[in-house]
């Protein structure tokens, strides 16, 4: 995920448009992530700021490109990398070895008079005599483990170029999202996943049925309810890459910006093309529910149609919602769910 | 949730109350009862800091209601070592006690952590200590340890290890609080000046405690939002101001500021970056008149025009900040001065890692572990290093070794940072005077800067030195 530095989004009115890459308008871009992609791939040992300054010149003749775009891809290209930190603190140990020795001659000064002989060339070559490696070397390596010299260890590339432009788009809206006081769904398909995914995000939901087949989720965290907060928006963010792999629902977030009192609004559709890297949710609990739906399809059912997962049954909190909906022409409905093995724990 | 008497209990950093019927808590709670119905438990909640408010009427109806809010405990304290307290320091741990809530304000170097220690060590009851950063939380760890004795738990810098009395930072409280805030029955707030900010002040909300110490040397914030603190934490129910303690805790000190030209080079460069971003201005400004340096560094410049506009400009600043003429003239004060420790300050850590490696003395600057932090400070103290460099890591509260010499060699012009950064040179130890140098590039903006350095009261008399 980006942090807030990377963020970045147009305001049209109070409509919040985080920054999106189209194919159309950024079609070159293409070409850019692949750069990006080997540049990471045939970095192993270059430092972190080499790599970052890669990424920039990649972008140099760009007139398209603002820089937190840049620093955006940057931090993306980080989170599929590993950097090797130095944990064993050997810098450290360099270091103290280096200011130890040279204390006694303190102040290196440039030229030597008769108050102060030592000069900085002089102790830096006996201090490298001691420690037996030229000087050079000892400078390189005295902060080796400063964040910006960590040295690329391994890098997990995205599947494509396409991919990586895909994250960065999603990765903008989630950014966006940090704050968010509130998200509303509007949902008609695989409520299952997007309750269960919510939950594991840690939020809560109120349920509102709006249409026969559609459902309003409001979602947010236990102290929304007593103030306005921002504190549940990285949930919410956390949560959008598995909404984002559902079916049929619509979003609407509202955002609290730093201006106080000033609110604003990102609306979002699953027909927006944001693309999940997680993958659709599972058609089937299991292989019985699936062999159900193929024995149902083999012959015509009288006025019947199923529908998977689509009705909720909730008290409160508490949601229960059905493997199979059965509804006929007529406006009848019937509820199944199919338990499978008879255990006291599933029931 | 046994049976079907009302019940109180923490949860998610709120509190809630179940089975209990509105008529009920109107009588118990009365007409300010501050909980709300969440129908999407079916139950009550309220803020966990709302404990200090209720706690009282809980009490009372005892009989009537389950309260399982609190699990924090007593402590023992296992060696108790505390310095005999200064009269300033004695009036201020009184004034906290009779109400065991408020803000402390009191100068840096005047011994805000012994105040706190001293509270501590009279209120014996699982505490949590917020500090801005990890280094003043290890400093806490540190204090506690000697203080009282007792090996605080640590929450943050990767670590989550909880123990009755432990410290973390305002970043992993507000984090943490939400399944922490029923476990500590006191908070201490250090440069509580940062609690007010609007995900800050989150950790403060989201505990039931119902002691609660703020300290800091500077507590107003720009925004106006201290006065949030009086809820946040309590009154302000001591303050010492710094005219009152100079000369007295802390030493006499002077300022001298010395002025330091480019080079050559280096300005040629300057003035050549500084057309360059002119040239772009002005261009700007014949299609809109009304366009500002502003609208070009709200990061959106999208041409490579504007992105090399925003680099001239950082490469501006990194000239005067890291102009090679600060290591010529902090050659000649680490000359004047050889034999007494100093600490030098420098405005970035590109700069401190400069003079690092050109005089080959410490740095104390973030990727530092606990271990080499405590190195280094010892190591000046005992004076095994003759001096040492650092950044903003030190810009609050960090103890450092009384020292007599401290250079500021460019920094960010605030009073607040200035007033900190003194307090730190200059604890009393004797009867030495005390020097800062500071160091700050002539006709650059940063001369500005340390003008406006100045106007603080810290630096009533300084003094200027001309360089030939």
């Amino acid at each position: 995920m980006l942090t807030r530095q990377q963020a970045l989004a147009k305001l049209q009115g109070q409509q919040l448009f985080p920054d999106r890459l189209s194919r159309k308008e950024h079609k070159h871009y293409l070409v850019y992530a692949q750069r990006m992609l080997r540049l990471y791939e045939m970095g192993m040992g270059r430092t972190r700021r080499e790599l970052h300054q890669g990424i920039d010149r990649i972008f140099a003749a760009e007139s398209d490109c603002p820089v937190r775009r840049i620093a955006a891809f940057c931090k993306l290209m980080d989170d599929a990398s590993q950097y090797d930190s130095d944990q064993s603190g050997a810098a450290a140990q360099l270091r103290q070895r280096v200011f130890g020795l040279a204390a006694q001659h303190h102040p290196l000064v440039t030229t030597a008079d008769s108050l102060f002989e030592s000069t900085e060339l002089q102790v830096k070559a006996t201090v490298a005599e001691t420690l037996g490696r030229n000087w050079e070397e000892i400078d390189a390596e005295l902060f080796a483990d400063v964040m910006d010299f960590h040295r690329l260890k391994k890098f997990q590339a995205y599947p494509s170029p396409l991919a990586l432009l895909s994250r960065y788009n999603v990765a903008q809206t989630q950014v966006a999202l940090f704050d968010a006081e509130q998200i509303t769904v509007h949902a008609t398909k695989d409520l299952k996943t997007i309750l269960r995914y919510a939950k594991l995000a840690r939020l809560m939901h109120r349920i509102r049925r709006t249409a026969a087949d559609q459902y309003e989720l409001q979602f947010d965290g236990p102290a929304s309810l007593l103030r306005h907060t921002r504190r549940y928006g990285v949930s919410m963010a956390k949560f959008l890459p598995a909404l984002l792999a559902c079916k049929g629902w619509k979003l609407h977030a509202r955002l609290r910006t730093r201006r106080v009192g000033w609110m604003v609004y990102l609306a979002l559709t699953a027909n927006d093309g944001l693309v999940s890297h997680l993958p659709a949710p599972e058609d089937f609990d299991s292989t019985l529910e699936a062999n159900f739906v193929e024995r149902w399809n083999d012959e015509p059912r009288a006025g019947w149609t199923l529908e998977r997962e689509s009705e909720i049954l909730h008290h409160g909190q508490k949601v229960f919602i059905p493997d199979f909906v059965f509804t006929h022409a007529d406006g009848r409905r019937h509820l199944l769910e199919i338990v499978g093995f008879w255990t006291p724990e599933y029931l | 949730m046994s049976g079907h008497r009302p019940c109180v209990q923490f949860s998610a950093g709120t509190l809630v109350l179940s089975n209990a019927p509105a008529d009920w808590i109107q009588r118990v709670f009365g007409a300010a009862a501050p909980w709300k119905w969440d129908q999407r438990a079916n139950l009550w909640r309220c803020n966990a800091i709302d404990y200090l408010d209720i706690r009282e009427q809980l009490l009372q109806n005892e009989k009537q209601v389950e309260n399982h809010v609190r699990h924090w405990s007593r402590v023992q304290w296992p060696a108790v070592s505390l310095p005999e307290l200064r009269a300033e320091q004695r009036s201020a741990v009184n004034a906290w006690m009779t109400l065991r809530r408020g803000v402390i304000v009191m100068p840096t170097g005047t011994g805000k952590t012994e105040v706190a220690l001293a509270m501590m060590g009279q209120s014996p009851v699982s505490t949590l200590i917020v500090a801005p950063v990890r280094d003043l939380m290890y400093q806490w760890h540190r204090r506690i340890l000697l203080g009282l004795g007792y090996d605080a738990g640590i929450i943050g810098d990767s670590v989550y290890n909880v123990r009755p009395v432990s410290v973390t930072t305002y970043d992993s409280a507000c984090i943490h609080m939400e399944r922490l805030g029923n476990q500590f029955g006191m908070l201490v707030f250090d440069e509580c000046h940062h609690l007010p900010g609007t995900m800050r002040r989150e950790a403060a909300l989201m505990s039931a405690a119902p002691w609660r110490v703020g300290l800091s040397a500077t507590p107003e914030r720009s925004d106006g939002r201290h006065a949030d603190l009086e809820k946040l934490i309590g009154p302000t129910v001591y303050r010492l101001e710094l005219a009152a303690v100079r000369g007295k805790t802390l030493a006499e000190y002077e300022v001298i500021r010395i002025p330091v030209h480019l080079g050559d080079a280096e300005q040629r460069r300057y003035d050549e970056l500084s057309l360059q971003i002119r040239a772009y201005m002005q261009a700007r400004r014949e299609v809109d008149k009304y366009f500002t340096w502003e609208d070009l560094c709200a990061d959106y410049a999208s041409e490579p025009a504007a992105r090399q506009i925003i680099k001239a400009y950082r490469e501006k600043q990194s000239i005067e900040d890291r102009a090679a003429e600060k290591l010529r003239v902090l050659e000649d004060l680490f000359r004047l001065h050889v034999g007494s420790p100093i600490i030098v300050f420098a405005g970035s850590n590109a700069m401190a890692r400069d003079v690092s490696r050109r005089f080959l003395i410490p740095c104390l600057l973030s990727h530092c572990g606990k271990r080499e932090r405590l190195e280094i400070l010892t190591g000046l103290q005992s004076g095994q290093y003759p001096a040492l460099v650092a950044n903003q890591v030190l810009d609050e509260g960090v103890d450092l070794p009384a020292v007599k010499i401290a250079v500021v060699i460019g920094g960010r012009a605030s009073t607040k940072q200035a007033k900190q950064r003194l307090g730190r040179v200059l604890r009393k130890s004797g009867n030495a005077r005390a020097f800062m140098y500071e160091v700050v590039c002539s006709e650059t903006t940063e001369a500005g800067r340390s003008r406006q350095r100045r106007t603080s009261d810290a630096f009533v008399g300084t003094r200027f030195i001309r360089r030939v």
